[in-house]
């Protein structure tokens, strides 16, 4: 009877997503809660995910395998490649745009998938969880802003 | 190169129209059920903020449903309860009212003919007044015995569908979830970032007419009692909420509710028509506000449709299947445009049939890299 109204117990999506850096500061009831939101989608190696100009409707974590970020029609050479808890999708979703580049399964890989208004509408509706992945993406965005320093500097 | 979602075309638009009506006429055959699955989801919708906030309290979805639903059982039968007696009471004087209020319109009707009458010699000659009582006299006549058995048989058959409302709305609370994901995961790779939006657009097309609808039946109801609160009127509330929930019927209950209050007001104030005229004047300013105010604050904003259309289209779904089709008409049309609109997009984008296809061949090339191909 109690445990009807429990939090239901950690699945092996919710032990993945833990890995990614966006939802590792999150508590296991957190974490919980944001598993419910999460659609696991399968790609085979070579499968495209979205193409560059599509409009973005969802953020993506990779739970296995690995994801090659590139431009429409230039898969040879990956902008970036996004490996098992790494994040990607998340620009679009953030700032309404349409899709800044392709993205491409490298291996066959599982997806973890937050559709636009599941993410907004938590966002919305839990100050912490929110709080939580609010600096989570601050943080990715301040990698990506110094690893992009760090290559201006080293190039002659 | 930027894709985005473009808006319904003038094939789509004609499709979604013939579908609407087509579904009209199916659900007029299915009354039985569709009407309890329309409660039920106007329930749902009510239901399902709670429900979420239980989910983001970390309660699972099962416990959130359950600890919803017994709540809301128990606080029902807890209200039942406590206004049983007044039910009763009310009952009885429904019963006996009943008689009185529709003699009081028809005294105000009479009044009304009469006054016609001495005014205009066309009247006089036709004996408009003398006319209707002989008609109203043969129509009242053994009207309770013919009606009352078939009212009896017709609640009969309605019971079991009206117990059918919450017990949908529960399941609809506690598996709809699993519904969705379970569309969603069939959905193929290329396709699914648009079925979610479908799928979110449906749901939010839904929750906001129907959610919109009890907000706009609350401020009608409201709207009314006071009015009719401030005329002097018996039981304002009562008339209030029952004119609004009318209202859900598109002009049809508008009139009805109106008639309602006019014969309350001619029963209440005989020899004061100007009672019955300020209750029309009441009404009328009611409707105003609500068609230009209260609709487009709530109703309004989840169907974004041209004026004209939507007036159309509530005379051909009440064409097509009368009252069912004057309630269910907009929601009807707006689910099916959203569906429409995002399939049409789908199976117009060839960039994303080609992206499927390719996913095709690389699960085939996937499951037939071990087997050596025939000889």
């Amino acid at each position: 009877m109690f445990r009807l109204f429990a939090s239901p117990p950690a699945s092996p999506l919710h032990a993945r997503l833990a890995t990614s850096p966006l939802f590792a500061t999150l508590s296991p009831r957190e974490l919980r809660i944001v598993g419910t939101l999460i659609h696991e989608r399968h790609y085979l190696a070579g499968e495209v995910i979205f193409d560059q100009g599509d409009e973005g409707q969802a953020i993506y974590t990779v739970l296995s395998g690995r994801v090659a970020i590139c431009r429409q029609g230039d898969s040879g050479n990956p902008i970036a490649t996004v490996a098992a808890g790494g994040l990607f999708g998340e620009l679009a979703l953030i700032d309404g745009g349409p899709r800044s580049a392709q993205a491409r399964a490298l291996d066959d890989c599982a997806l973890g998938v937050m559709f636009r208004g599941d993410f907004t509408g938590l966002m919305t509706a839990h100050a912490a969880i929110a709080g939580k992945l609010s600096f989570q993406l601050a943080r990715h965005y301040a990698g990506i802003i110094r690893r992009q320093a760090a290559a201006t500097e080293a190039a002659p | 190169m930027t894709r985005t979602h473009n808006p319904a075309g003038p094939l789509i638009w004609t499709l979604g129209l013939a579908l609407t009506c087509l579904l009209l006429f199916l659900f007029q055959k299915a009354l039985w059920l569709v009407l309890p699955v329309l409660f039920a989801l106007i329930a749902y919708y009510l239901l399902l903020p709670l429900k979420r906030r239980l989910l983001l309290a970390g309660v699972s979805h099962d416990g959130a449903a359950a600890l919803v639903g017994t709540a809301i059982f128990a606080l029902l039968a807890l209200l039942l309860g406590l206004v049983s007696p007044a039910l009763a009471q009310l009952a009885d004087a429904v019963q006996e009212g009943g008689m009185r209020y529709l003699d009081g319109g028809l005294r105000l009707l009479d009044t009304a003919l009469r006054w016609l009458e001495n005014r205009f010699a066309f009247a006089a000659r036709a004996g408009l007044a003398t006319e209707a009582a002989t008609q109203v006299a043969s129509l009242r006549e053994g009207l309770a015995a013919r009606h009352l058995a078939d009212a009896a048989l017709t609640a009969a058959v309605w019971l079991p569908s009206v117990l059918l409302v919450p017990f949908i709305a529960f399941f609809m609370l506690r598996d709809g979830w699993r519904f969705r994901r379970f569309l969603a995961n069939a959905v193929p790779n290329a396709f699914f970032e648009r079925t979610l939006l479908l799928l979110d657009r449906l749901d939010r097309t839904a929750r906001l007419y129907f959610q919109g609808l009890i907000r706009l039946t609350v401020l009608d109801a409201l709207c009314l009692a006071l009015g009719l609160w401030i005329i002097g009127l018996s039981s304002p509330l009562l008339l209030g909420v029952l004119t609004a929930v009318l209202a859900w019927i598109p002009y049809v209950g508008s009139i009805a509710g109106c008639l309602l209050v006019v014969l309350v007001a001619a029963t209440d104030y005989p020899g004061n028509p100007s009672i019955a005229l300020a209750a029309i004047a009441l009404f009328i300013g009611v409707r105003l506000l609500d068609d230009f105010v209260f609709m487009p604050m709530t109703i309004g904003r989840s169907l974004r449709m041209h004026p004209l259309l939507t007036v159309l289209m509530i005379f051909a779904g009440g064409a097509v299947a009368g009252v069912t089709g004057l309630v269910l008409v907009l929601p009807l049309l707006a689910s099916v445009m959203a569906v429409g609109e995002t399939v049409g997009a789908v199976l117009a984008d060839p960039r994303l049939r080609a992206r499927h296809r390719h996913a095709l061949a690389l699960r085939q090339a996937a499951v037939t890299r071990d087997l050596p191909p025939p000889a």
